[in-house]
């Protein structure tokens, strides 16, 4: 293994084979293709829809070879994914809003069947009214079900976590469902310069698909998933839970072996990136698209001598909790950005304040928290929104009375 | 320094056509060594057949990436733009680019001295017959060309892409040079005529050129703008539960009678418009009855009137009129306003007889199917006053 390393560090010259310009769709694409995936079931939904347009043309041209399946709706569409998955085929799907919570009843089989498909979840609001802008609720219903939960930035991670995707989710010590999440509009519908790596990049960082004891053949008699009721249920759960805490080392590990291919692309702790937060006092912390104006204001303020920072937050599940726990505690004060809502929640915050509350609360140096609530169906977080979040951030680290206070950004009020 | 551009065009019809002269601006300056990126405001959503849409390409020589996307990227709406291109004249008379903000005008996001770029047979000073005022100079450039359908893959290329990119280069050779332009259509394509249409549009809007085809548009220059912006409700104003008040049944006999929805008005989506003439008209009802979005109000006399504001050009009335000449559909851009026909007649027949004959002019325009094979262009006729002549409807060839 480490020889193998050591050749491919000195071999990354020809890791990409070229620059295309693709918008984040078209990018996950290419990492399906990338990925050699076997089988893949589409259903169309906005804004995720242009994944499965850019794969059929793949297909079409004749620069990719894979199962095309058309489902006649999001539940099949997510059985013929799991089925597949079963048989050893590397799978994909995908889906977005309510098309994701239509074939719910099979997302959460998947989880508990142990399977290792990936689905690329475009965020969209759960309509009505027909909104497709992005939201984050849809995504993360599958936050407690045993699923991996990831989200992108940039087309060029969105292309590169289709391979780290997989690489964890098939890990044996795993074999989790790997979900994708990237935000509707900004990042769907965005075109950049991709690099795109060569199919022996790919290869030699993803290894095959090998559901190996698990398989389900003629040649290797298994039943999945029989009738189990209360004397087996219990059990189950617990080997989940064993899964995912198990992921957070695989997750390590994938990013490290990318690195070790693509040359130093992520950095540690991996679950999440932080920018300029070495002597800062005040940080935020978000998902998915906010980070690109967060991170401009970051730049923009520290012009003026203040000391802030921004934390990205890539994993969702497994979350890392000891890792946040000991980066958030260093701060006097974070303010959590969600792009989804919890109502009726404690303190009617968002589902990401609530997580990072919780995993704060055994830390020995407690931040003050505050929450915003932005960016909801669609709605602008621009690099403004963020010079605003961060001002009350500030404010509230000289103030302990606002732990849990929630500010609604781009709200008519 | 960041540089806009702003393609509008028209919904389904232009998309790919938009979307690859976005895409291309973003290849040709990324080879410039610039940062670049591209995006539609969700391009495939609210787009139905014609109405108006955006595509946009961002274009910056010093800023990071991650910055060009935060500054142009985070926002629905972009602030401004250096050039924006409009793919069909027709959208001069302004563009709803998505639900809620009204009739905007075509160059409302254009900053001083910057350019709208337009693919159109007309000359500015007739466009800006259409076009609101700016309190600041900025240019208008014509590409001499009709509306590319050249985007639809039905449709015959007609280097519109090729051609808007070398205007570009005319207009800001920083932000994409023809060299540039140049070496990549060929690098891509390996067509030497696609370069060639890029230089050739260069070449028609350079300052030396004849006939000039770039216009300085002073503060004097353009119209009052006649819509308003919308207002939208704060969340207290607004009912729960996502209702809305629906439009009130029922409508009286005249024109402007029928109740319609203020807050609906589709009318931006149209190239043409029906033109009618009263006089010919039998009170048959299959326009009022075929009408798609209930344009056409009865009035006392059994005519047919119709409301502008709300027709998207479908061209529906005009193909079921059994009466020659009766109902035609004629060029948007021939109208100013959006009044009512039948006042107009009721008040001097003989008068808006000639005034809707020369609206109409002399050819008439049609897209038979969706073949490739283009547009027909008949010579039309001017029906003395009350003679009613059937139509023989022949079926097309090639069905």
């Amino acid at each position: 293994m480490s020889v193998a390393v050591a050749k491919a560090k000195s071999d990354q010259s020809d890791v990409y084979e070229r620059e295309e310009l693709l918008n984040g769709c078209q990018a996950v694409a290419h990492g399906v293709r990338l990925a050699d995936v076997d089988v893949i079931a589409a259903y169309p939904i906005r804004p995720y829809t242009e994944v499965m347009d850019a794969l059929s043309k793949l297909i079409a041209d004749g620069q990719f070879d894979a199962e095309y399946i058309i489902a006649d709706s999001e539940h099949s569409q997510f059985e013929i994914v799991k089925h597949a998955s079963s048989v050893n085929a590397r799978a994909f799907g995908g889906s977005s809003g309510t098309g994701w919570m239509y074939g719910m009843e099979a997302l959460v089989v998947t989880a508990t069947d142990r399977l290792p498909p990936l689905f690329v979840v475009g965020n969209r609001a759960l309509d009505d009214p027909g909104a497709f802008g992005v939201e984050h609720n849809d995504a993360m219903a599958v936050r407690d079900m045993g699923w991996l939960l990831c989200w992108v930035t940039t087309p060029q991670e969105a292309l590169e976590h289709v391979l780290i995707g997989y690489r964890i989710a098939e890990d044996k010590r795993v074999r989790m469902p790997m979900g994708l999440a990237m935000d509707g509009a900004f990042l769907t519908h965005s075109q950049h310069m991709v690099k795109v790596p060569s199919p022996e990049a790919a290869k030699k960082f993803l290894p095959q698909y090998d559901l190996a004891e698990r398989r389900l053949h003629p040649d290797n008699p298994i039943s999945v998933a029989p009738q189990i009721n209360e004397d087996w249920v219990m059990e189950l759960r617990r080997q989940n839970w064993e899964a995912a805490k198990r992921a957070r080392g695989v997750i390590k590990e994938a990013y490290k072996e990318f690195n070790d291919v693509f040359g130093e692309r992520y950095s540690a702790p991996y679950y999440f990136e932080e920018f300029m937060t070495d002597d800062a006092e005040v940080v935020l912390i978000g998902i998915g698209t906010v980070a690109a104006p967060a991170r401009t204001a970051v730049r923009r303020l520290r012009e003026k001598g203040q000391k802030v920072g921004y934390v990205n937050l890539r994993w969702f599940r497994p979350f890392p909790t000891v890792e946040l726990r000991e980066c958030l505690s260093r701060f006097k004060a974070v303010g959590v950005v969600d792009r989804d809502f919890a109502h009726g929640s404690p303190d009617n915050g968002g589902i990401l304040m609530h997580e990072i509350r919780s995993c704060l609360y055994p830390a020995k140096q407690r931040p003050a928290i505050v929450n915003f609530m932005g960016g909801l169906g669609g709605r602008d977080l621009s690099i403004a929104d963020a010079q605003k979040m961060y001002d009350i951030t500030q404010q509230a680290a000289k103030k302990d009375s606002m732990d849990g206070f929630v500010t609604w950004i781009g709200l008519r009020e | 320094m960041i540089k806009r551009v702003e393609v509008n065009y028209r919904g389904i019809f232009q998309k790919n056509l938009g979307k690859k002269i976005g895409s291309d601006i973003v290849m040709i300056a990324s080879r410039m060594g610039q940062k670049a990126f591209s995006n539609g405001r969700y391009s495939d959503s609210p787009e139905r057949n014609g109405i108006p849409c955006k595509y946009f390409a961002f274009v910056s020589p010093d800023l990071p990436e991650e910055e060009l996307e935060a500054e142009c990227g985070a926002k629905l709406e972009i602030d401004e733009t250096n050039i924006s291109v409009v793919l069909d004249d027709t959208m001069c008379k302004g563009v709803e680019p998505w639900g809620w903000h009204g009739i905007r005008p075509i160059n409302e996001k254009v900053i001083k001295d910057g350019c709208l770029l337009v693919v159109s047979r007309k000359k500015p000073e007739e466009l800006l017959k259409f076009i609101g005022k700016k309190p600041y100079n900025y240019r208008i450039a014509i590409l001499d060309g009709d509306a590319s359908l050249a985007g639809l893959w039905v449709n015959k290329d007609d280097l519109t892409h090729e051609r808007i990119l070398g205007g570009i280069a005319a207009i800001d050779p920083a932000l994409i040079s023809i060299e540039a332009v140049e070496s990549y259509l060929m690098e891509k394509t390996k067509q030497k005529h696609r370069a060639e249409a890029a230089r050739a549009a260069f070449e028609s809007l350079r300052a030396e050129a004849k006939p000039p085809r770039v216009k300085l548009v002073t503060p004097k220059e353009g119209i009052d703008w006649p819509h308003e912006k919308p207002v939208l409700p704060k969340w207290f104003e607004m009912q729960e539960g996502a209702v809305v008040p629906a439009v009130k049944r029922g409508f009286e006999v005249g024109p402007r009678g029928q109740s319609r929805n203020a807050m609906f008005k589709r009318g931006t989506t149209k190239t043409q418009r029906p033109a009618v003439r009263f006089d010919l008209c039998t009170k048959c009802t299959l326009c009022w009855a075929e009408c798609p979005d209930e344009c056409f109000d009865p009035t006392k006399d059994g005519f047919y009137d119709i409301e502008y504001q709300y027709c998207v050009g479908c061209g529906k009335c005009a193909e079921i009129c059994p009466v020659k000449e009766c109902i035609v559909m004629v060029d948007e851009l021939r109208f100013e306003d959006d009044s009512s026909p039948y006042e107009h007649w009721k008040k001097d027949s003989k008068d808006y007889i000639q005034w809707v004959e020369d609206k109409k002019g002399k050819d008439r325009v049609s897209y038979p199917f969706v073949t490739g094979k283009g547009i027909t262009v008949t010579q039309g006729e001017v029906m003395p006053e009350g003679k009613i002549v059937g139509i023989k409807k022949t079926e097309e060839a090639e069905l």
